[in-house]
């Protein structure tokens, strides 16, 4: 695929626990074509923040990738893997051409930096502009863009001295200052209370479209997926179970986990006397699991299951699924 | 319904600032909390509704206003006075790990309110009585010996509720209970609370910021804004057909998920 701008090819992440490694993130592949956004959705511990890091080179010193590649097409004709880039070069292509955005805006924005110097810092750093004052200029420029009221007033602020949902759009514009070819936002929204949401996917959307970016949108929220995403991949227990666009997914979800995960969100309009529920609990990390991951929760299971792992398949077009019995 | 379980009237809190100011976090806020239902306090953070339900259960003094518990007035109570009512009202809250003492074993957990209360008189009886508030939140006998961090999330919800239930309380004020649940296990934990609602003849106070929990949980729904409640009705009706300005605010803002057939 010529327009592919970033490619996971059979990524697996490890962690060493008591002196063994522990696959966490298993075989994962996913690709983000230009300018569309890709959905990565799972529940706590699934292992879709662990992808995500390992695109930008952020992975906790007790993680190491075991296998697989990062794919860069960011430059014309050339293919990179991130995955085996020196740290030095990997900042100097993860800071200008690939943005993130984290869960906790309080923390990951600095306490004794003003917002202005915080935004611009990118800029100086690569060299993307002439001077100081260029930006400054930038930089306030883009505070506007992202919504900040009187943004020469705040470009002097602190951190604390704004709501959450501020801090947030200065997050956003701190990622794509540089205007990067990639935007990953971690949980962007889960912190923030829902009529902010709202406003931060739409601007996050908004953002990919002026600037042609992609996007990677990491979240257990169905909502937000169905809301901004063009695609979306559903990961449990460290593996993609299923994967196709947006849409296809909530008109026809294959796998039992997917159709579990939707049946379970209360619903407004909808009044069941008792939810659908998927039974157990996620398994633990590092748990063994001969068969299917979810052949332990599932409803559909089948003798396969439990001592086969499921490949993956098409069942229609664009439409795959890790499942036996799908 | 028969006749209100907690009324309040008139309440206002605000905490210091700094410089002699005062922040208003409730401002008159006045409520009826009916016998066997499910009232939600929804809003967003900051919005004074986990200040509401503190001063409800009496965590937290109100600076002014009237609170009454089954008809008696329990504002201005003193400690001694008091005490015969904290055992009617229970609370379960939000984060599951932080509310269970990681130390004790869920056997000691459980039985804690049981002995403060010395609802029995033997260690026997008490855990015959844990044994089987364990099973009516659906845990394995197993655990008893076991943890809080043996658990997972809804697991440990699942023991705080144990808990919450153990003195037969009237009312049960669950903050945030379920926010920080994964989907598929929070269903479970919803279910879980309708049910032994059910079952006990529970009077809930559901505390949250998901509008689609309370859809689905509630009986009725109090909007709070700025400390102050800007609506309230019947949830079908609320969601149906919202009066106030942010009511539909709030409503237009929720991420939807398309719906699935069948489901």
């Amino acid at each position: 695929m010529s327009n592919t701008l970033l490619e996971i090819k059979n990524l697996t992440v490890s962690v060493e626990k008591a002196g063994r490694l522990t696959a966490i993130v298993k075989g994962v592949d996913i690709k983000v074509p230009q300018g569309k956004i890709v959905g990565l959705v799972g529940e706590s511990g699934c292992g879709k923040s662990m992808t995500a890091k390992t695109i930008n080179g952020i992975l906790p010193t007790a993680a190491k990738i075991t296998d697989g590649a990062v794919l860069w097409h960011g430059n014309p004709n050339t293919e990179t893997d991130l995955a085996r880039l020196s740290e030095q070069k990997l900042r100097k292509l993860c800071g200008s051409q690939i943005g993130m955005v984290f869960q906790e805006p309080m923390t990951s924005l600095n306490p004794m930096m003003r917002i202005g110097s915080q935004v611009s810092e990118a800029l100086l750093i690569h060299k993307l502009v002439q001077n100081k004052k260029e930006a400054r200029a930038k930089t306030i420029r883009l505070l506007d863009e992202v919504g900040i009221p009187e943004p020469e007033l705040r470009y002097r602020s602190f951190p604390h001295e704004l709501s959450g949902g501020m801090r947030q759009r200065v997050m956003i514009a701190m990622a794509v200052i540089c205007e990067p070819k990639l935007l990953i936002a971690d949980e962007p929204t889960t912190a923030l209370d829902v009529t902010i949401e709202a406003q931060i996917l739409k601007l996050i959307k908004k953002m990919c479209d002026a600037y042609s970016m992609s996007a990677i949108v990491i979240t257990h929220n169905m909502g937000v997926v169905a809301q901004i995403c063009d695609y979306v991949y559903v990961m449990y227990m460290g593996r993609i179970m299923e994967r196709t666009t947006v849409k296809r997914l909530f008109e026809r979800p294959l796998h039992p986990y997917t159709r579990g995960l939707l049946a379970s969100i209360p619903r407004i309009g909808k009044n069941p006397e008792y939810l659908q529920t998927i039974p157990g609990n996620i398994p633990e990390i590092g748990k063994e699991i001969v068969g299917c991951e979810f052949c332990l929760r599932c409803s559909d299971d089948e003798r396969a299951c439990f001592f086969e792992k499921p490949m993956e398949r098409e069942i229609e077009e664009g439409h795959f699924v890790r499942c036996h019995t799908a | 319904m028969d006749g209100a379980l907690i009324i309040a009237k008139g309440i206002h809190k605000s905490y210091p600032i700094g410089r002699g100011k005062r922040h208003p976090a409730v401002k008159d806020v006045s409520l009826e909390l009916y016998k066997g239902e499910t009232l939600a306090l929804v809003g967003e953070s900051g919005c004074g509704k986990s200040t509401l339900a503190r001063i409800l259960m009496r965590l937290t003094e109100a600076d002014s206003g009237e609170i009454y518990f089954d008809g008696d007035q329990i504002s201005g109570l003193a400690g001694r006075d008091f005490r015969p009512y904290r055992r009617r009202m229970q609370m379960v809250f939000q984060d599951p790990a932080s509310s269970l003492d990681p130390r004790m074993k869920v056997k000691d957990i459980i039985a804690e309110p049981l002995k403060t209360w010395h609802i029995f008189d033997n260690k026997a009886e008490i855990l015959e009585r844990v044994k089987e508030l364990l099973d009516m939140v659906e845990l394995k006998e197993s655990a008893l010996e076991r943890y809080p961090h043996q658990f997972s999330g809804g697991q440990k919800q699942r023991i705080g509720i144990a808990r919450a239930i153990a003195l037969e309380p009237e009312l049960l004020v669950c903050d945030e209970s379920v926010s920080a649940l994964d989907v598929s296990v929070q269903a479970q934990i919803l279910n879980l609370l309708k049910k032994l609602k059910g079952e006990l003849g529970l009077s809930c106070l559901f505390i949250s910021h998901d509008l689609s929990v309370v859809n689905f949980i509630a009986d009725r729904v109090c909007v709070m804004r700025g400390g102050m409640l800007c609506e309230t009705a019947e949830t079908e009706e609320l969601y149906a057909n919202p009066r106030h300005e942010y009511t539909k605010y709030l409503l237009s803002s929720i991420p939807v998920v398309p719906g699935m057939q069948g489901a």
